[in-house]
């Protein structure tokens, strides 16, 4: 159907649209139309994805000048696929409503992983292993050799691209990964360099987050893209623990050993090259002299996404005398790792700030500020110079690079906290520095700095302003969405006592006593006598996962749940647990039903679905606070507070709440799904929590489904899937949309 | 004596395939829903359909340690077992040569009530009998189902083979794969229709859809009693089943006066297997082919295998397949006359009228209900055609 949206025409390629989709991309309008950024929640299943291409590829075909680029960015790749399908269907239905055949480029990018083709290469099992692979065999003094000795192997798949691929541009269309590998099959091109050169001038792409965010991959592949882009993150309720990720460094004393090992085999390089080829030393010494002048260059031509890890500063310099020859540079890394080994020699936890670090070893082994910010640069020209074709052993010493050059150029957002051991293991010692990002800001700077458009998504983002203020913002708009229901397919109910009155909660004072255990044993074995098919059970961290049901066991209560459904258990093992997943989707499939209990902030609680008959109920037993004791997070609250105002307790509760409505919202997906939302713990019905679950859920949390107990919930559920079984048919649903667009139009 | 025989045509096979309700728009509360679903089962019913007369049903019940559950009074095997009596009873009369038979299951086992048969008093005395049993452990449905399929799969191609489960429970404990035994009802046309009595459960849902069956959910008594009877219904016949041919006997009932010389006691062929009931009696029904003796009707001749009804049980078959043809509805505003309804005399209240298409008389919603699921006739019409 063809839409007018404030004199936008948009083709939508569904015959009906649902009101939120309407006003999501009313919202979204604007947002473009101010060149400004977004914060914008709509539950999951009511067409985000669609409602957001389609609005922005209308945007872009009417205005072409304005928005020249849409970056998509999602999180797994079978994310990626399924918007490149809903991409596809749009394109589709452009071809046919307008005749006119489709001159969009549209493409995924994924790792080397996912797009080679190379018949020995693409059979390795591990993404580094492909990457290491793939870099031997295309790096360019690899194939400068090969020039001189054709026995040396190369890619045929890349020098095929390199010879004609660039200058044939890649005919308009939709490209899955898929379909990218079938055309580089066919032309005997190797697919990921021709995606990573075909995103410069597509109209769409759709890659991971980490592209964009994670300064040492976005520099090589989202450097080039244009000003005038709109960036979309797509399901971006953890936005800023990704920019976290990417910008903190944990070192162990395993890291320490393999990059002892990475600097012998530096050093040893060093001399073999010394002897044989001393003039190519020099060069690499004089270009150092020269410094890091086009690098500047280029940034000042804005051509560049501005990499955080290589600030401003260090580009106007020439690399520092003391590390401009190799084995001076070698020596100092030397030197740095033995200063590392020595710190990691404690038996207390130390937490400092980077200037008290830089502080003392200065003091200890005389290293400078300056030479430590040049470090990642240093390393990555030597590595070229000493043309070592397989990077991915030198992972260690990248890493201790990219840790120096950090540590000396931020010296606020980051703290370094090295702990001798694991709070649960005190009598193992296992060292670990953990050099931790606080601000999730300094990682996603440039991209907001950069493209005129950055319009953050999820499902539950709630509440909306403490995004744009952990992550340093200003939105042109914020708004979050409601589904429009036929029939009220969600029941959300807080259940806050047992059946003997005891308060059910995870309070930590209070998790052990054995009566709250007991009720929520009761609870899981109430409901699974009521609820069909498969419930799904979150716990808040693994080790209560293990406590409750060892307990539940030596209390009967396990077994009694077992005669209603089978139980399978989440385990940090990632093999164990999709097996786990498969076993319980089987159960459900063939009616025996089964109960999986996992944990908040694990996998099954982000990633996984649950359609249907998969999860008829969820269970959220207590609230899933993050580990309050971790030194890392209590660094990263006071510097919440220092910074930003944000009271500890805020971000808590913010951080819990978020997590909690990530795990309830796995049951629905979609209109005709339906769900009950069980939220176990008193705690939930303060208006505090409450109010800050996502607006979709908090409309059907009416007062009559506070604090209830046992039976009172046992009751209301049965009469909520009694209901939600009664014929249900898309024409109720149909009737109401038209309806919806004969007021729109009218 | 005279004797009548009469053949009769059981497959009707008639113009139009039944088309997919289209009963308008539903409203969003579930009571909008269940109204139109009431409507619908009016609206079914017409069109010239072809209706498979001919019934061989097996009920299932679940006999499961969940239906000792009191959500039904006083709990739910009673609740369900009292209603089944009136099934059976309902059924037959609705449909005179059709037969029923019944299956029980629980702890892990499935278990014949009662075998196919045609005589509405054995089986509800067996269900009169189930209500004293416990309810243990886990239902399967695979194995009843199972049971079920190996007594319908040799019923002839033109009956219609249906099986219509009760459960209770949320699991089933299968010894094999039940989407394979699915595959196998499909392929041997036997319909399969659920009534759920607690929630929806996927493995139902794949089996009644893959079967061609209906699957419901009750939300409460007087829901569970309405799902029910829309399985007194007959089915519409699947358009690859079979016609043919059926002879059946017609005896009248004799009555013999003790003054009567001739007249001599004698056995009913369906008591010889039962010692309960008195077995000497004066009159009864008489096989037309063998003269076998029969105290009751609708039945099976246990010496020459003729079916033997009487033509009141046909007769009220008919209206299945001759049904009176829906009303028309329309909105009470747009209705300009007495507001009166032609069949009870009651005002008009509700927010639409129906209209006979035939004799232009208007209906309540309470009216129109009642002249469909019972009657079968329009009032209006009646008066105008002794009129006229």
């Amino acid at each position: 159907m063809k839409l007018n949206i404030e004199g936008l025409l948009v083709y939508f390629p569904y015959d009906y649209i649902y009101p939120e989709q309407y006003s999501y991309m009313l919202e979204l309008k604007r947002t473009l139309d101010a060149k400004g950024h977004g914060v914008l929640e709509m539950p999951s299943g009511t067409g985000k994805t669609i409602s957001l291409l389609s609005l922005i590829v209308a945007y872009q075909k009417a205005y072409p000048l304005e928005v020249t680029k849409l970056v998509y960015c999602s999180r797994t790749v079978p994310e990626i696929e399924k918007v490149v399908e809903e991409l596809r269907k749009l394109m589709d239905y452009y071809a046919k409503q307008t005749g006119v055949k489709n001159d969009f480029l549209a493409l995924a990018l994924s790792s080397r992983k996912n797009l080679c083709i190379h018949p020995e290469v693409s059979s390795l099992r591990f993404g580094k292993e492909v990457d290491g692979k793939c870099h031997s065999l295309t790096a360019s003094y690899i194939r400068a050799q090969h020039h001189s000795n054709p026995s040396q192997p190369v890619c045929q798949f890349f020098e095929e691209f390199d010879a004609v691929g660039r200058q044939v541009p890649i005919p308009p269309g939709i490209y899955n990964l898929d379909d990218l590998k079938d055309f580089g099959r066919r032309k005997g091109w190797c697919p990921y360099f021709l995606a990573r050169y075909a995103i410069l001038h597509a109209n769409i792409v759709v890659y991971s987050y980490h592209y964009l965010l994670d300064p040492k991959i976005a520099d090589l592949v989202s450097k080039e893209l244009a000003k005038k882009s709109v960036v979309v993150f797509d399901e971006a309720h953890n936005i800023d623990n990704v920019c976290i990720d990417s910008m903190s460094v944990n070192i162990t004393r395993r890291t320490l050993d393999r990059c002892q090992t990475n600097v012998e085999t530096l050093q040893n390089t060093i001399s073999r090259i010394k002897e044989t080829d001393a003039a190519k030393l020099r060069e690499e010494y004089r270009r150092l002299v020269e410094g890091l002048k086009e690098a500047n260059v280029a940034r000042e031509t804005d051509i560049y996404l501005s990499n955080p890890v290589l600030p401003d500063e260090i580009l106007q310099e020439a690399v520092p005398g003391s590390i401009r020859t190799a084995e001076h540079f070698v020596g100092f890394i030397k030197r740095f790792l033995e200063y590392l080994k020595a710190r990691l020699r404690i038996h207390h936890v130390v937490q400092e700030s980077a200037p008290q670090f830089l502080k003392d070893i200065y003091e200890k082994v005389c290293i400078d500020r300056k030479p430590l910010r040049f470090c990642a640069e240093r390393l990555r020209s030597l590595l070229r110079t000493l043309e070592i074709a397989d990077i991915a052993d030198f992972s260690a010493i990248t890493l201790i690079s990219h840790f120096a050059t950090l540590v000396s150029t931020y010296s606020k957002g980051f703290t370094i906290i090295i702990e001798p051991f694991e709070d649960r293991t005190p009598t193992i010692a296992n060292p670990v520095l953990h050099f931790s990002c606080m601000d999730p800001s300094i990682a996603i700077k440039p991209v907001f700095g950069r493209f005129q458009s950055v319009i953050i998504t999820s499902g539950t983002l709630s509440p909306l302003d403490i995004y744009p203020r952990i992550l340093d913002f200003r939105p042109v708009t914020m708004a979050s969405f409601t589904m429009t229901l036929a029939r009220t397919c969600l029941c959300p109910l807080i259940v806050g006592r047992g059946n003997d009155q005891v308060a059910m909660t995870s309070k930590f004072e209070t998790r052990e006593d054995f009566a709250v255990i007991r009720n929520y044993g009761n609870l899981l074995l109430e409901m699974s006598a009521i609820v069909p098919d498969g419930i799904v059970a979150f716990f808040t961290s693994y080790i209560y996962m293990e406590n409750i049901v060892a307990s539940w066991y030596e209390q009967g209560i396990l077994e009694n749940i077992q005669r209603n459904k089978l139980i399978f258990i989440e385990t940090q093992d990632a093999a164990e647990t999709s097996m786990a997943l498969e076993k319980y989707q089987e159960a459900c499939e063939n009616g025996r039903g089964a109960i999986l209990l996992s944990v908040a902030r694990g996998k099954v609680s982000e990633g996984i679905d649950f359609v249907h008959h998969f999860g008829r109920a969820v269970i959220m037993f207590g609230v899933p606070y993050v580990y309050t004791q971790s030194r890392i997070l209590k660094a990263r609250l006071e510097y919440l507070r220092d910074q930003f105002q944000i009271r500890e307790n805020d971000f808590l509760t913010f951080d819990a709440m978020r997590h909690a409505a990530q795990c309830v919202g796995r049951a629905i997906r979609g209109k005709t799904d339906y769900g009950l939302m069980i939220f176990a713990d008193k705690r939930y019905a303060r208006a505090d929590k409450r109010g800050k679950l996502p607006r979709w859920i908090q409309e059907h949390l009416t007062d009559g489904s506070l604090n209830l107990t046992i039976d009172e919930t046992v009751q209301l559920s049965k009469h909520f899937l009694r209901q939600m079984a009664q014929p249900f048919r898309r024409v109720t649903t149909r009737t109401f949309l038209s309806l919806f667009n004969d007021l729109n139009q009218a | 004596m005279r004797t009548r025989y009469n053949e009769l045509l059981t497959c009707f096979s008639l113009r139009e395939v039944l088309k997919e309700d289209e009963s308008g728009s539903l409203k969003a509360t579930v009571d909008d829903i269940l109204f139109q679903a009431k409507r619908k089962r009016v609206f079914e019913g017409h069109g010239q359909v072809r209706l498979g007369m001919m019934r061989h049903l097996f009920v299932i019940i679940d006999s499961s340690r969940s239906m000792e559950d009191q959500d039904l009074k006083p709990n739910r095997l009673t609740s369900t077992l009292k209603l089944m009596e009136f099934f059976v009873e309902e059924y037959f009369d609705q449909n005179p040569i059709s037969q029923i038979g019944i299956i029980t299951t629980k702890n892990k086992r499935a278990e014949k009530l009662t075998d196919l048969a045609g005589n509405p008093k054995k089986h509800i005395a067996a269900l009169k009998k189930a209500v004293d049993g416990t309810c243990v452990g886990e239902p399967s449905l695979y194995n009843s189902l199972n049971v079920a399929m190996q007594t319908l799969k040799h019923m002839p191609a033109h009956t219609s083979k249906e099986i219509l489960v009760i459960f209770s429970s949320l699991t089933t404990c299968d010894p094999a794969n039940i989407y394979e035994l699915i595959k196998t009802l499909n392929a041997l046309k036997i319909r399969v229709s659920v009534i759920g009595l607690s929630a929806e459960v996927r493995v139902c849902t794949i089996l009644t859809r893959e079967t061609g069956g209906s699957y419901n959910v009750i939300l409460d008594e007087s829901h569970f009693k309405e799902l029910l009877m829309l399985h007194v219904k007959p089915p519409p016949a699947s358009s690859s089943s079979e016609c043919s041919l059926i002879r059946m006997g017609f005896p009248q009932h004799v009555i013999a006066s003790i003054s009567d010389q001739d007249a001599k006691p004698s056995f009913s062929m369906s008591h010889l297997d039962s010692t309960s009931e008195p077995g000497l009696t004066l009159g009864g029904y008489f096989c037309p082919q063998c003269r076998a003796k029969y105290t009751e009707l609708p039945v099976e001749c246990k010496v020459c295998g003729l079916t033997l009804v009487s033509a009141p049980h046909l007769a009220r078959s008919f209206h299945h397949l001759f049904p009176l043809e829906a009303f028309q509805e329309t909105p009470l505003e747009e209705y300009e006359g007495e507001r009166f309804c032609e069949a009870c005399q009651g005002e008009l209240k509700d927010k639409s009228i129906f209209t006979c298409q035939a004799c232009k008389k208007v209906f309540c919603v309470e009216c129109d209900l009642f002249i469909h699921d019972t009657l079968h006739c329009c009032p209006g019409c009646m008066q105008t055609d002794r009129t006229s």
